[in-house]
Formats: C-alpha cells, sequence, structure tokens
C-alpha cells in the first residue's frame, strides 16, 4: 500500500471527488486521516502501489492537488536511540530493531492529527513535516 | 601457564600486566552471560579478566564545574547565566557550576544546563554573562563575553548522582496525560516507561561493590574518568545504589554526553557510563552473569504525586526490553527512556579500549559503603491534604428538575452541586452560575447544563496540589473522589483560603 494526500481547494471540496474516483476506477482506499473544512483540506489516503498512477490522475484530472507526503522527519544525529516515542505510537510505527536501534516507519505513521510522539523526544529529534497548506499556489 | 591462573584469584596489577603485553581478555556484560550460559561460570572465570559494562541515560543530578579565568579589571561574579541559563557561583570569583536541571530563562523546558555542557563539549561558543557588587579588590559589576571550551582552565563533569543501580517502571493512573521525569505518560496504564540498562548496568555487576570505589577509573562520556565516591541517595540496602563521578570534559564527546528536553518537567544530561569489573574472584564472574530475567523492579503509579506511590507489581528488565508489560492484566506498550543501544556500544567501547592497552584498571582506595541508609525529609511544618480540609458534598440525579437542584442550592448554601448516578460514581458537576445561566437562557433541561468533564481530587492530594489544579483550570472547586472512583465530598477554593487565613 502505499500513501497520497490529496489537496482539496475552496472550489472543490464540495464535490464529491473522492466517491466519484472510487466508483469509476472501482479501486477501494482507505482514508487514513482528513481534516477538511469549507475552505478546502487534506485526506490522506492509502491505494494499493499497483495502482497509485491510475489513481493519481484521476485526482488530477478533477482538479485535486496530489502529493507523496513526508509527514515526519526524524534526526538520526540527535536520537538517542532511547524509545521514549515507541510506547505512546497508536499505530506502531516506532519499533526497536536487533541492536535497540529505533527505528520509525514513515509509511505507518499518519502525521499531524496525532504527532504523540514530539514533545516526549528528550533529544527533541521528532518534527511534524508540515503541508504548508496556507502557501500553495 | 602463569602462576595466576593456577590460583584462585586475580589481581588488578596482574590485568593491568596482561593489558600492557596484549593478553587481557575482556568480554561485554551481555557476552558473559552468554559465555556462562553455554560454557558454565567456572570456564568462564578462568577465560575472562574483565567485564565490561555500560548505561547511558539522563542524569538529572550531573553538572560541570568551569574556571572561565580572570577578567581585567577583574570581577567576583556573584550571578551568572550562560545562553540565558543561570549557572551557580559557589566559589571565590570565577568559577561557575552549570547544573543540568537549570532551564534557560527564554526557552524554558527546552534548553538548560544539559544543553550548555552539550554545546560547550561539542566545541561551540558560548554566551557569558554576570553581575557583581563590586569590591576594591574585584571592582568590575559587569561582564558579557563570549567563550569555547579551549577559553576554560577546568572545564569537569561533577556528578554528584549517577548511574543509578536500577529504577521503576513508570505508569499514570490518572483521567490525564502527565508529563513527568519519567516521560509522558498516557491516562488509564494506557503506556508505561523505564530506565536503566538492567544487566549491563554497572553498579548491578557489582551489587556489593567489591571492586568500584573511590579511585575506580571509568568510562564517562567518551573519555576516561573517576568515581569519587557514592552518590547522593545511595541506598545500597535497597539495591539503589549511586555513584559521585569525575571527568574531564575537555576530552568527552557528543556521542556520549548530551542535553535532554523533558516536556513540562525540565532539562536534564544524558550521560554516558561505563565500568570495567575485574574478575578478581569466581564470586565476581558469577555476579556479572546476572540476566535481565533475574534483576526486578516495581511498577509505579506516578499518577499519585506523593513520595510514596503506589505499587502496582514487579516486573523484570528482560520484559521491559521486551517493550510489553502487564498492568492490571492489560498488556501495553513501555518505553525505555534511557538508550539500550548506547550502553551496548559503551561496554564495547570500553571492552576496545582495554584489549587496545589505552585503559587501565585502578584499584580503589576506598571502598563504597555497603550498608548505608537514605532518609526521607525532616519537615518541621506539617503541610496539609485534601483530606484534612474537604467536606460533604451535596449532589443531585441528572434526571432531576433543575428547580429542585436550585433550592438544595439555597437550603445547604453552597455554591457547586455534583451529579452522581446510582452507585455514587459522578456524571458531572453544576454550579448556582449554571442554574443562573439556564435561566437567562430558557434552558430546562438538567442534563443541558452541567459540566461533563470534572477535574477531580483524592483525598491524600496535598492542598498545593489541589490548589494548583483549580488555578489551571480556572475553577473554584473539585469533587473528591476515593480509589473506587466514588464522590465522598467536595473541596472549594474557598476551604482552601480559609485555611491559609488561619
Amino acid at each position: 500500500m502505499d500513501r497520497i494526500l490529496l489537496r482539496f481547494s475552496e472550489e472543490n471540496v464540495e464535490e464529491p471527488i473522492t466517491s466519484q474516483v472510487i466508483l469509476e476506477l472501482g479501486i477501494p482506499m482507505r482514508i487514513v486521516t482528513a481534516t477538511v473544512n469549507s475552505l478546502g483540506g487534506d485526506i490522506l489516503v492509502e491505494v494499493p502501489a499497483v495502482h497509485v498512477e491510475k489513481i493519481v490522475k484521476a485526482f488530477k484530472a478533477k482538479g485535486v492537488i496530489v502529493k507523496f507526503p513526508k509527514l515526519i522527519e526524524v534526526d538520526c544525529d540527535k536520537c538517542y536511540d532511547c524509545g521514549a516515542c515507541y510506547a505512546l505510537c497508536p499505530v506502531d510505527a516506532i519499533s526497536y530493531e536487533e541492536d535497540y536501534s529505533v527505528v520509525f516507519d514513515e509509511k505507518t505513521c499518519i502525521g499531524s492529527p496525532c504527532g504523540l510522539c514530539v514533545d516526549a523526544c528528550p533529544a527533541r529529534a521528532i518534527k511534524l513535516v508540515e503541508q504548508n497548506r496556507n502557501n500553495r499556489k | 601457564m602463569d602462576s595466576s591462573k593456577k590460583s584462585n584469584i586475580r589481581t588488578i596489577s596482574e590485568i593491568n600486566q596482561k593489558i600492557k603485553s596484549g593478553d587481557v581478555q575482556v568480554v561485554t556484560a551481555e557476552e558473559m552471560k552468554k559465555l556462562v550460559e553455554s560454557s558454565g561460570v567456572e570456564v568462564a572465570y578462568k577465560q575472562v579478566d574483565v567485564v565490561t559494562t555500560g548505561t547511558f541515560g539522563a542524569m538529572c543530578s550531573s553538572g560541570a564545574i568551569i574556571n572561565i579565568g580572570h577578567s581585567d579589571p577583574p570581577i567576583k561574579i556573584q550571578r551568572a547565566w550562560i545562553n540565558d541559563v543561570e549557572v551557580s557561583h559557589p566559589g571565590a570569583a570565577v568559577d561557575l557550576y552549570i547544573g543540568a536541571t537549570m532551564m534557560s530563562e527564554t526557552q524554558p523546558y527546552e534548553y538548560g544546563g544539559g544543553h550548555v555542557i552539550e554545546d560547550l563539549i561539542a566545541g561551540k561558543e558560548v554566551e557569558v554573562r554576570a553581575t557583581a557588587y563590586g569590591t576594591d579588590c574585584y571592582p568590575r559589576t559587569k561582564l558579557d563575553t563570549t567563550i569555547t571550551k579551549d577559553d576554560l582552565n577546568q572545564f569537569f563533569l561533577l556528578n554528584f548522582r549517577n548511574c543509578y543501580q536500577r529504577y521503576v517502571c513508570a505508569t499514570n493512573s490518572r483521567d490525564e496525560v502527565i508529563y513527568t521525569y519519567m516521560g509522558k505518560l498516557l491516562p488509564k496504564f494506557r503506556n508505561a516507561t523505564y530506565s536503566g540498562a538492567g544487566c549491563l548496568n554497572p553498579l548491578m555487576n557489582d551489587p556489593n561493590y567489591e571492586t568500584i570505589g573511590i579511585g575506580t577509573r571509568i568510562f564517562l562520556g567518551g573519555a576516561q574518568g573517576y568515581v569519587i565516591g557514592e552518590g547522593t541517595q545511595h541506598d545500597p540496602s535497597n539495591r539503589f545504589g549511586t555513584l559521585m563521578v569525575r571527568g574531564d570534559c575537555k576530552q568527552m564527546s557528543p556521542e556520549f554526553i548530551g542535553g535532554g528536553a523533558f516536556t513540562k518537567y525540565g532539562t536534564s544530561l544524558y550521560v554516558g557510563m561505563g565500568i570495567p569489573i575485574p574478575l578478581l574472584n569466581i564470586g565476581l564472574a558469577k555476579k556479572t552473569a546476572l540476566r535481565d530475567d533475574e534483576i526486578l523492579t516495581d511498577i509505579v503509579d506516578y499518577g499519585v504525586p506523593r513520595r510514596s506511590r503506589p505499587k502496582l507489581g514487579k516486573v523484570s528488565y528482560a520484559t521491559l526490553k521486551s517493550g510489553e508489560v502487564t498492568i492490571n492484566d492489560r498488556k501495553i506498550k513501555v518505553s525505555s527512556l534511557s538508550s539500550l543501544k548506547k550502553a551496548k556500544k559503551i561496554s564495547e567501547k570500553l571492552k576496545s579500549w582495554i584489549e587496545n592497552g589505552t585503559f587501565f584498571l585502578s584499584a580503589p582506595a576506598e571502598s563504597l559503603p555497603t550498608d548505608s541508609v537514605c532518609n526521607v525529609m525532616r519537615q518541621s511544618k506539617e503541610i496539609a491534604f485534601v483530606s484534612s480540609v474537604f467536606h460533604e458534598a451535596v449532589t443531585c440525579r441528572v434526571d432531576e428538575e433543575i428547580k429542585a437542584v436550585a433550592q438544595r442550592i439555597i437550603s445547604k448554601s453552597v455554591n457547586h452541586v455534583i451529579v452522581t448516578d446510582k452507585l455514587g460514581e459522578i456524571k458531572g458537576i453544576v454550579t448556582s452560575w449554571d442554574l443562573t445561566r439556564a435561566i437567562a437562557e430558557g434552558k430546562s433541561r438538567l442534563a443541558d447544563v452541567i459540566t461533563k468533564r470534572v477535574f477531580t481530587t483524592r483525598p491524600e492530594e496535598t492542598l498545593e496540589e489541589a490548589s494548583r489544579k483549580m488555578a489551571q483550570h480556572h475553577i473554584s472547586a473539585l469533587p473528591v473522589l476515593d480509589h473506587e472512583k466514588k464522590v465522598v465530598g467536595l473541596i472549594t477554593s474557598e476551604d482552601i483560603s480559609k485555611l491559609r487565613g488561619r
């Protein structure tokens, strides 16, 4: 499964675009998080990797901006590999390796609606990546 | 065969001879457990001269003493700050102690003494500000300069309590997230944290301090340092021993020492420490074979802000390292706050130093105490608890008429009525102000008026904690709940101010 971020504008947020794409392509998508209001919004969806291209094309054709989001950034030089973040993650995106390295699975992380790990990091090595909704052109 | 292999004991000078000749046999504490399991303790004792240990964790009772040299005209510093972190001035003129937990006045909780020490060790420039009252011999009253570690005459880590033998596993019973020195604890036992390296911990591998004492050479922050005595709160009889250590910061590396920030708690210093345990006798070989499943610690409820926090059970370091513990029959994830990866790396680094002949063992000049006790504070003024102030609460049910509740407020002359269910559990709170507003807004159902999210207290909480809660949430009363979450009373800000006025 791959994750894509769909960005809706004030103009198209009221259209049932996501449902249309699902119906047209007949491909199921899992909505991971959604932050939407009348001015637009972001929906993070998980789609089968083999169909990513087709799905991206369909959304773009309907005027939706599609991104492959980086939701979290971990500064490995700062990280102490303690794992203070580990037990806080609600989606099990953080784990210990055999040698006790702490690793983040960026594909599982849900990013800004959560962020439970960010202020728990004593080395301040974790940052949520702002999706810059207000700065878009 | 040399004679030492035939006899049953080794001496430190024999081991140092072997380090010199390159014949020394060193294993890390982790490797030692495996060796003993596969070959038995006698074979392991014959083969191994030294076992190396390691730990890397937040050690708040740490700091560095620096001497910044005399200015011209000279100053006798009274107060001083480095990168806006107040440092203490314990001595004559220009000696400063950077305490790890002192916080920046401009970036509190994010930057502190631990970070200043880290920045200096990393070679960064820091800003020193100081004030003084001025004397005939030290006329200067103000100072503002930038320095690096190269400008310091002395820069020594001087930690008065480090390297706890083991520590507790923390969790939280409260309904809210709490931020502690044991990290972020989610409500209702949803996570847990622990600290310490378990079987790699230095003091755990020599629990009776047979080889560790004043003058023991150790790995400290990536350089060679020394044990200078037992640490404060050293509590050997409860297996909570601690160490006081010293090391030259100018030789240290940011890889093994650095600042830490604990949200809403404060700053600290992560310290990397490793101690070599010479296997002087077979007893020590047995002790260094101690496994994680044999080291137990308590699971403690940090939701209760008292000195003696409730213990919820025991857990081994093997379970803690698995990432999951069972609390109240439920499995929850448990985080390590110290770095097991770095602890292991330190034990390996120390091993390579000894093998390369760059680190020699030292015999302690004096042993650490094994029978001292750690007392609690003598409090000459008694502090008050909620239990001594709270009174009976006036209650109602959610389906009662607003009028009936209003009458009760008048007849009992109170401002707060607690909404409970049949079992006496809290469902909400309603105040005289809420009822006034209900009339003004024409609301007739009690359910539309009550506040459902209620902040509460317990009889054993201190009055200080209760008033802090009220101030924090801008409220004037807290229902008092017992351990079964049943309402036992109410405490108001008025109750507290009456007591203070006495």
